[in-house]
């Protein structure tokens, strides 16, 4: 589909078991609102919800849900943290 | 320095390490180390696995440590952090600061483990010894020791 943008999307421990996978590569229709994008994601994979308790970064840096998803971004979902 | 890897570390070499880079500098080097205890109330803690986002982690960590370094008077920090398997007993996670002053080391190395366990991308997965695996959830007093190092209680402290 002409003008379709590639993100690249990554799913860390619960997140990727409930979605199968780790990584994907999605195409949007324009850049998005990350709840939107998140909403979707909901919609597509029910355990995840709610997705507002989610953790989002994009391109490696920690990001509120209010970002927007742009085109070649990189794009994790994960749970809150819980290293040390 | 940060390294985020999957083999075991050795603490009095990290610790000589720091203490050749900042010898005759460092009047105080301060260290923590995280290890794997038993966790769980209804059955033993067998193992713990460490999930990660590589790249973003050790971003992370090298931002906290650049975050005491600024904060106070620190002249090198160390962080390690192990991924992957890891059996109950073992050690997970080697955090030193070095400051010529002990009070300032003392802040740094508390304040970059509490940073960590909130803004580092690591999740753990446990497994109990009667075979039931569950994600770790992020306790409450985890993001709120780091709220308050962001409100500056412990600098009022001083």
């Amino acid at each position: 589909m002409a003008g379709r943008i590639m993100i690249r999307v990554l799913y860390f421990a619960q997140v990727a078991e409930h979605m199968g996978c780790r990584e994907e590569a999605q195409a949007l229709d324009a850049p998005m609102p990350a709840t939107q994008w998140l909403a979707a994601l909901e919609a597509r994979c029910p355990a995840l919800a709610p997705t507002t308790r989610l953790k989002l970064a994009i391109n490696q840096q920690h990001t509120s849900h209010a970002a927007i998803i742009q085109p070649g971004d990189e794009v994790a979902v994960f749970e809150p943290v819980t290293g040390g | 320095m940060v390294v985020v890897q999957p083999e075991d570390f050795d603490a009095a070499q990290l610790l000589a390490a720091l203490h050749a880079r900042t010898s005759g500098r460092a009047g105080a080097v301060v260290s923590f180390i995280g290890t794997v205890r038993d966790y769980a109330e209804h059955a033993a803690t067998q193992s713990l696995f460490l999930d990660y986002y590589p790249g973003m982690c050790e971003r992370e960590i090298e931002a906290l440590c650049a975050t005491a370094q600024a904060r106070w008077h620190i002249l090198d920090t160390t962080v390690v952090h192990r991924v992957g398997e890891l059996q109950l007993g073992e050690q997970i996670v080697f955090v030193a600061a070095a400051s010529a002053h002990r009070g300032d080391a003392f802040r740094a190395c508390e304040y970059i483990i509490d940073a960590l366990k909130t803004r580092a991308p690591f999740w753990k997965r446990e497994t109990l010894s009667t075979g039931e695996q569950f994600w770790v959830q992020q306790h409450d007093a985890d993001a709120d020791k780091t709220a308050q190092w962001d409100a500056g209680d412990h600098n009022a402290e001083l």
